[in-house]
């Protein structure tokens, strides 16, 4: 069908993790959110092939599982930072300078809003509130939250995740 | 059955009704987007709101709520006309107001009830829609700023094509329509969303400003492709067909097309359509008026007659009529080598059927199929052959919960659907396995055998077929096979399908014969519900064989007619809407049959392969001008209509019939293909009574809904030999063609442009091929080159190759066997 097809690079992924997935839940009848939810756990993120494979052996389109994965906040379909900044932007935050912080991460990091680094170190994500206001502005990185943030705070924590693998 | 009150109006509907079904039948008008007959009910738009006075307080969605006794709705009302009006005004917040250039205004539900509501000016003002439109494939657009968020197109996709293109995707005011990845569409083409469209969001690219709607004459006709017979309504302007109009209301499809159906039409616009007669004159084809090619025919017709005879092969695309005449035709040129579709293909209903059953049709209708509980698809190809008739089998699967069986040499959409459980076996062995499963049903005692003769015969017969041997052939294990004997015999109504065609010639009387017996084992032969489909390749192809256009007794078929005329020993073949150099098995030999005939005259609507050898070529009409009836492969006669004029000076075959017949001084002439039509109801006894005028818009079944069959004889017939080749080449039809016509058509082009060979991941791994390298294959001495194809449907060690393009020549290899051996070259 090479005149009715866009061009599309399929980027190349070992299945073996994806296959052991489905394997477990094969028989499980709406099983689709938790075969994604672990692909993501082994990937760090929804790779296209294994989509292709789930809506193989599940039996169910891709343009569904698509519309899954873009309905969810919770699936990412590039790869992600080991590190994932979670920049609060709610209301006390705001008020405390949040978007400052915000522009700081942007700087050292040359990443904005749900954007990785090259290198897959950090992903940065401006988020509602996290339910901290008391700390405000606050961060968090992965399971980690830093509170009363300002410039040179910043500098120390990215500093630490620089250091760590 | 409840009673209730619309309107004041006390109606007694299905207790299965929703709300907006009856008043449909109340004939009370409730606006609708997001409904349609076809599908589930959705209620997703709410512009179908009313009141129901046993539900006070808030508007209830008519489409979505079933009926209840006494209920009392009211459909119109101050408060339901604000809220619809509401909707409407919500709707076209973000809708882009393109009318004037949209190709569905004048018939756009939106557009209509926009004037109806008069919705004018909005009180809400808010963000457009700016998203890129999709043109990436050539048949249909999708501008998804024109979309109102039905879901139609996604749960057609679904729920009948299941092919799932279509799905909501993201959240909120970013909510929309797309592809997986949101990519250009790239599917079947099948266009049942471009129909199901309320708006002009996903429209048919090939007609885009080419005519307004209400300009378009509608006629309703039979689609020219294959034996399915889908009612297809054609859009024509100034004496061209532009489009094919959606139409639900008739026929046998609800409206249901393929890619054939609905893009496939464009040839008989073809400039390169046959307009005047050609005669070969130093050895050169040239346009001559008809007079004279009649009597060169004539002429040549005679001295074959007084010579050493003539043979006629016919193609199953003409109408009843034409070949009632054509066979009174060849009555009066004294010949019985009379013969259709390469002579081998349906021997499945002519003898397989036959000595079984004792008739030569399928017993069922398509529409019963949709509530079987268990389907046998014999070969995947069914859904590529008769797509529209492969949708009620999505449906029986997807709605009804049948158990869909393939018995396949290579994975295909059927494999797919959900619990469908496929026999993979190895090509040719399709009967091997058929006969195992006969002997399952016996030895288990799970067989019907009262009233049934030949059991013990058969028994002796399929003693070399235990499900552990045929295993060993086949590839397919014992226990599937035990299994889907089981199932089969277990079920309260079933169905077994197999189509046939030109490529499909090999063991085509045993695979009759295999299939009817295991219909009489399980008792689903004559019962009622249950049925036995064995559907023909082309529009007519049961009509041929209803009509008899058959070797007579005694006479050479198709076969024999091509290796007389080869070895010298036929004096003139008359080839009529065939192209059997390109379609049928083994060119070499009709190679040699068309140069060594003394006189060859071909009638078709383009010069084909086999007309450019000609001596005289006849131009004749297309399905779309002409008048008559298709018998399509569930027996039902329908009307095929004249749309446009014949281009030129061509002429419908009919009345070339006609010409031919009184230049030779015969009797052959009728007022029209009534007063043939008139003749056959007394000369053919399945048509007997069926008056031409009678034939209304759902057609007429010959012999009913379920066809009485005459025997019941189990017949014990030979399983194939394993191909023994580390590649074998095995060919057929593709979703996206039929015949060789379709190869001239814009639409099927436009999808598959080119003749290819379809690999399977794995092979294409371990031989280092990859999509598009050309390949060379080479068998029985002569190679030729396609280009390759790798996707996941093909088994190890097994190619396909589609028989529909002349220029791939594939019938070089192509003898009529199953499955070929092969070797590949880079």
């Amino acid at each position: 069908m090479s005149s009715t097809v866009e061009n599309v690079q399929e980027e190349e992924v070992d299945l073996t993790a994806a296959n052991q997935v489905i394997d477990k839940y094969l028989n499980m009848k709406g099983a689709l959110m938790p075969v994604l939810q672990e692909i993501q756990e082994s990937y760090g993120y929804i790779p296209e092939p294994t989509v292709h494979l789930t809506a193989e052996r599940l039996n169910v389109y891709p343009s569904q599982i698509y519309g899954v994965l873009t309905f969810y906040a919770q699936f990412h379909m590039e790869p992600r930072g080991r590190y994932i900044v979670r920049v609060c932007m709610g209301t006390a935050c705001h008020v405390k300078g949040a978007g400052r912080i915000g522009d700081t991460i942007h700087e050292r990091l040359g990443i904005g809003h749900a954007e990785t680094t090259e290198d897959l170190k950090f992903t940065v994500e401006h988020v509602a509130c996290i339910g901290a206001c008391g700390m405000a502005p606050v961060i968090m990185v992965n399971e980690g939250t830093y509170g009363s943030m300002s410039v040179q705070k910043i500098d120390e924590v990215l500093a630490k995740y620089r250091e760590m693998e | 059955m409840v009673n209730l009150t619309i309107d004041g109006k006390q109606i007694t509907v299905q207790k299965t009704a929703t709300i907006y079904e009856a008043a449909q039948e109340a004939g009370v008008f409730i606006p609708v987007l997001c409904y349609a007959k076809k599908l589930l009910p959705y209620g997703a738009c709410r512009v179908c709101l009313v009141e129901v006075e046993q539900m006070k307080g808030r508007l209830i969605p008519a489409c979505t709520t079933p009926v209840t006794e006494g209920m009392a709705v009211t459909t119109t009302s101050e408060e339901i006309r604000k809220v619809r009006k509401t909707v409407l005004e919500f709707l076209l917040v973000n809708h882009v107001i393109e009318c004037p250039v949209c190709d569905k205004g004048g018939e756009c539900d939106l557009q209509d009830l926009t004037f109806d509501y008069e919705v004018y000016p909005n009180r809400f003002t808010g963000e457009k829609f700016d998203l890129p439109t999709d043109e990436v494939n050539p048949l249909i657009e999708r501008n998804m700023n024109r979309c109102v968020l039905c879901g139609k197109c996604a749960r057609v996709c679904d729920e009948i094509v299941a092919y799932g293109s279509y799905s909501f995707i993201n959240r909120g005011f970013e909510t929309k329509i797309a592809t997986a990845y949101d990519r250009g569409l790239n599917c079947e083409f099948c266009g049942q969303c471009v129909s199901m469209c309320p708006v002009g969001a996903i429209l048919p690219r090939p007609f885009k400003f080419k005519a307004r709607p209400w300009q378009l004459k509608e006629v309703d006709t039979v689609c020219g492709y294959c034996g399915n017979g889908c009612t297809v309504t054609l859009g024509v302007l100034n004496e061209k067909v532009e489009t094919i109009r959606f139409n639900d209301k008739i026929g046998v499809n609800n409206g249901n097309l393929c890619v054939r159906g609905r893009f496939g039409y464009s040839y008989v616009n073809s400039d390169e359509r046959l307009q005047k007669p050609l005669l070969r004159k130093d050895g050169n084809l040239v346009e001559v008026e008809w007079k004279e090619a009649l009597d060169a025919v004539a002429e040549g017709f005679q001295k074959a007659q007084s010579g050493k005879g003539l043979g006629v092969l016919a193609g199953a695309r003409l109408t009843n009529e034409e070949l009632f005449l054509l066979k009174k035709l060849a009555g009066q040129l004294g010949t019985g080598n009379l013969d259709h579709s390469g002579g081998e293909c349906y021997k499945g209903l002519t003898e397989g059927f036959r000595e079984t059953l004792g008739v030569q049709a399928s017993t069922g209708d398509f529409p019963q199929v949709e509530d079987c509980d268990v389907i046998l698809s014999i070969r995947s190809d069914f859904y590529e052959t008769h797509p529209v008739f492969g949708m009620v089998v999505n449906q029986a699967v997807k709605r009804h919960g049948s158990k869909l069986l393939v018995l396949s040499d290579k994975k295909g959409k059927f494999t797919k659907l959900p619990g469908a459980e496929t026999l993979l076996s190895r090509p040719g062995l399709e009967v091997n396995v058929l006969n195992a499963m006969a002997g399952v049903l016996l030895d288990e005692g799970l067989a019907v055998t009262k009233d049934v003769e030949g059991i013990e015969e058969l028994k002796k017969g399929l003693a070399d077929y235990t499900p552990e041997k045929v295993a060993d052939q086949t590839g397919v294990s014992a226990d599937s096979i035990r299994d889907a004997a089981r199932k089969l015999a277990a079920a309260k109504n079933s169905a077994i399908l197999l189509a046939y065609g030109l490529p499909y010639s090999a063991h085509s009387r045993e695979l009759g014969a295999a299939a009817a017996n295991l219909a009489i084992l399980t008792g689903a032969a004559g019962r009622e519900g249950s049925g036995l489909y064995l559907c023909g390749e082309k529009a007519n192809s049961q009509g041929a064989v209803d009509l008899g256009i058959l070797p007579a007794e005694g006479a050479m078929g198709a076969r024999e007619m091509l290796r007389a005329a080869a070895a010298g020993d036929l004096s003139a073949l008359y080839v009529v809407a065939e192209d059997p150099l390109s379609s049928y098995p083994d060119r070499a030999k009709v190679e040699a049959a068309l140069e060594k005939a003394p006189f060859l005259v071909v009638q078709d609507i383009f010069l084909s392969p086999t007309a450019q050898k000609a001596d005289v070529v006849l131009p004749a009409a297309s399905f779309a001008e002409k008048e008559g009836t298709f018998t399509n492969a569930e027996r039902r006669i329908q009307r095929v209509r004249r749309g446009i004029v014949i281009p030129g000076e061509a002429k419908t075959d009919l009345s070339i019939f006609e010409m031919i017949s009184s230049r030779l001084g015969g009797q052959l002439t009728y007022t029209g293909p009534e007063a043939v039509f008139a003749e056959i109801a007394k000369e053919v006894p399945q048509y007997a009574g069926i008056e031409y005028r009678e034939i209304g818009p759902q057609g007429i079944v010959w012999g009913g809904k379920s066809l009485d069959i005459s025997a019941r004889k189990v017949v014990f017939v030979k399983g194939g030999n394993p191909v023994d080749s580390p590649i074998q080449l095995i060919t057929g039809s593709t979703l996206y063609h039929s015949g060789t016509i379709s190869t001239r058509a814009k639409g099927p082009l436009a999808v598959i442009p080119d003749p290819f060979l379809e690999f399977g991941q794995e092979d294409a791994q371990s031989l280092g091929i990859k999509e598009g390298d050309m390949v060379t294959l080479k068998s029985n001495g002569t190679e030729i080159r396609l280009s390759a194809k790798v996707d996941r449907r093909m088994p190890r060690g097994v190619v396909f190759a589609p028989y529909h393009f002349p220029s791939a020549q594939l019938n070089r290899l192509y003898k009529g066997e199953a499955a070929i051996a092969v070797e590949l070259v880079k």
